[in-house]
């Protein structure tokens, strides 16, 4: 007898059995879908490979005559972009992340520059991530985040507070604890899920109040923001510096780390050598990504440090609580 | 050309103002207490921008009396250029003092060592429900400049970025009763874009929007139960019974999980919901009319619903000055959601429900989709 048959005559198994035909099918049309859309998998048991670019676009003698892009992409790996603002634009040359899970984005930073039309990161960041959708067949969100408040890591944010299918963390200390959900900053942990690819979100205070260190579980990135990086690393808090930096030694003790990644490059290539804040043209540059080697000399430098002033290492300075205008610059 | 033209005026721009992490940008902070009286607070680098460095110094080394005279000229130009606009009107806020100081004029006339003035005013902000910040085209001042709001009764503060290129702060919300959409584009449907609306027009009614739209259109689960009780054989005063039964059970405990007197996890919640389109679709299948008992598993079902809509006004957060009249609001916009999904049924197969094969041609049809789907639902939710 046919399911209409059926149906007509209001026999109950006709009508139970038309339910589990409608559920399986419902189900069969869900694992279709699925088919064509795999979820992509951010395993964490091997590190995800990747690679540094062998030198970053670092400005140019005349500023003027750059003709390089505004902001230079280098694609890590399929799901990891690392994004670098021209320094011929803005001294800064600040990196940020876009990093991909399944339907979300989420951007760390926005450069050091407010015009579009100088620095035009929003149409950058649509561009890489309609390509991304385009070729993993999904849609995202965009998640505009940031990993501390100074001005130079967000000048460019209101590119982006009308974007459609974006979520804004926000600009105050209360907006992104809220966000990534801290009760107890900055020594919590928080297992940020962004699509299945997970990260480790932790506070990092001591350049800044508000600062994050993230790290990545499938790449075993290790991000560490404005706190260490190949540079002049301002402290405006030492104590909660050096909690900080014992807090990602204890993470990278927790947890496989391949490289740490941050935000400037302002070292030269000489050991102690930093170039003159202000430079536009960087032509040593030493790679951005740092090494746990480094972590643990900055571990060290805890026993060093008895007090305000400028402490030399091999890969960073340390200007601690003094003014930012006194440099070793010539 | 237009590039290379843009990239001369920043380097020269940049070249006098060397800005690490720009320490030296300014900073509008905004509080509106329960009075709604707007303390202001502004954080400028007076003696980089509307000042000269020499003239910052002597008023930082004057006596307090003669202060206010050396800061005039620069307070006169950024009190003209700071404009408040109260949902469009343009008001001014009446200066209460000033700080200054300095360390040195060498610290004043290096941006790496800001000597940030800052300065206080006041605002009346009744009445008003939109805040906007603008700072004039000819004003120049360290940028960028972070705007900070906080509104008495409002969980979190709002935060917007002036800069050179982009004035105008977009709306803040001073009504601690509205949803603040502002910062979340994910709200890209129609319907929240609708609430978008509602919030500017009439704030009070934010609510009614919000509730509307759990169920149409993000109310699915919510829209096929209610599609199962307007399937049931019979006329008008079934289907009514049913409605009535089941909002009033849904009312009483999104109330009572509202204010905290009960509560149950979600995963217990979302399949038994999802039983509870199941049930009512197969009870069609076979019942001829209401039954008694029916009514009462209606109620009880209702009642399971009211958690799921609490669940989801939890995540959003009621204002606690208003709380009851929101609830009251949104639980308002819960009833139209539901009135307009009958409506929108009987718009579209309604007029035949007399007709001799609409049971069988469309309702036994529709109502096993609806069991189909709640079984998905159901077996989904408790497995995954």
């Amino acid at each position: 007898m046919s399911l209409t048959a059926e149906l007509n005559q209001r026999s109950k198994p006709g009508m139970l059995l038309g339910i589990a035909i409608f559920t399986a099918s419902l189900f069969m049309v869900e694992h279709a879908i699925s088919m064509v859309t795999t979820p992509l998998k951010f395993a964490p048991e091997e590190a995800a490979p990747g690679s540094f670019p062998e030198v970053w676009i670092h400005g140019s003698k005349s500023a003027m005559d750059n003709q390089d892009p505004a902001v230079q992409v280098h694609a890590y790996n399929d799901h990891t972009y690392i994004l670098r603002e021209n320094k011929a634009i803005n001294y800064e040359g600040a990196f940020m992340y876009l990093l991909f899970g399944n339907k979300k984005a989420l951007l760390i930073d926005q450069g050091s520059t407010a015009s579009a039309a100088l620095f035009p990161l929003r149409d950058v960041v649509d561009g890489i991530i309609s390509e991304w959708e385009a070729k993993h067949g999904q849609k995202t969100t965009l998640i505009v985040a940031n990993s501390h408040l100074h001005g130079d890591h967000y000048a460019a944010w209101n590119q982006f507070v009308d974007r459609p299918d974006t979520l804004m963390v926000g600009l105050t200390h209360e907006e992104v604890m809220d966000y990534w959900g801290f009760s107890n900053y900055p020594e919590q942990r928080i297992e940020y899920d962004l699509g299945g690819r997970t990260f480790i979100v932790t506070g990092t205070p001591g350049h800044q109040s508000s600062e994050l260190a993230m790290y990545d579980t499938w790449t075993d990135l290790l991000y560490t923001g404005d706190m260490l990086y190949r540079g002049r690393l301002y402290l405006e808090d030492w104590d909660a510096w050096a909690a900080s930096i014992k807090r990602l030694r204890k993470l990278a003790d927790d947890y496989p780390v391949t490289h740490l990644i941050n935000n400037h490059i302002e070292m030269t290539d000489t050991p102690e050598l930093d170039y003159p804040i202000g430079s536009n043209w960087q032509p040593d540059e030493p790679p951005m990504q740092m090494t746990l080697e480094m972590l643990d000399i900055a571990v060290e430098a805890i026993d060093d440090v008895n007090g305000p002033g400028i402490y030399k290492y091999d890969d960073f300075l340390l200007y601690n609580e003094i003014p930012w205008a006194y440099t070793t610059d010539p | 050309m237009l590039n290379r033209l843009l990239m001369l005026a920043y380097c020269l721009l940049a070249a006098v103002s060397v800005q690490a992490h720009m320490l030296n940008m300014t900073h509008i902070d905004i509080a509106v207490d329960a009075q709604q009286q707007a303390a202001i607070t502004v954080r400028i680098d007076l003696g980089q921008s509307l000042m000269t460095a020499d003239n910052y110094w002597l008023a930082t080394q004057a006596p307090a009396s003669e202060q206010r005279a050396l800061l005039q000229p620069a307070l006169e130009r950024f009190n003209r250029d700071l404009r408040f606009l109260l949902d469009s009107s343009v008001q001014r806020p009446q200066m209460t003092g000033f700080e200054i100081s300095a360390a040195s004029l060498d610290a004043i006339q290096n941006p790496l060592t800001p000597q940030m003035a800052t300065l206080y005013y006041q605002l009346d902000v009744s009445g008003a429900t939109h805040l906007n910040v603008e700072l004039a085209d000819q004003l120049e001042i360290p940028w960028p400049c972070l705007v900070k709001i906080e509104v008495a009764g409002q969980a979190l503060p709002q935060s917007r970025l002036l800069t050179n290129v982009d004035r105008l702060s977009r709306d803040t919300l001073l009504s601690s009763s509205a949803v603040n959409f502002a910062t979340d584009n994910l709200a890209t449907d129609r319907m929240v874009q609708l609430a978008i609306v509602w919030s500017r027009l009439a704030p009070e009614f934010t609510w009614i929007a919000v509730g509307f739209q759990h169920i149409v259109p993000n109310g699915l689960d919510h829209m096929l139960f209610v599609l199962g009780l307007f399937f049931l054989a019979g006329g008008w005063r079934p289907l009514l019974l049913q409605v009535t039964g089941f909002t009033l059970a849904h009312s009483l405990t999104l109330g009572m999980s509202m204010v905290g007197i009960i509560s149950l996890p979600m995963n217990i919640v979302e399949p038994l919901i999802a039983l509870s389109i199941v049930y009512v679709a197969i009870d069609n299948l076979f019942a001829t009319g209401l039954a008694r008992w029916r009514l009462v598993i209606v109620c009880l079902f209702g009642l399971l619903h009211g958690l799921g809509f609490a669940s989801v006004l939890a995540n959003i957060g009621l204002p606690e000055d208003q709380f009851l009249v929101s609830l009251g609001l949104f639980n308002l916009g819960v009833e139209l959601g539901q009135l307009a999904v009958i409506g929108g049924a009987f718009l579209i197969v309604g007029w035949f429900r007399r007709q001799s094969w609409y049971q069988s041609n469309i309702a036994q049809p529709a109502t096993i989709a609806i069991a189909g789907t709640g079984a998905y639902w159901f077996l989904k939710r408790i497995a995954f």
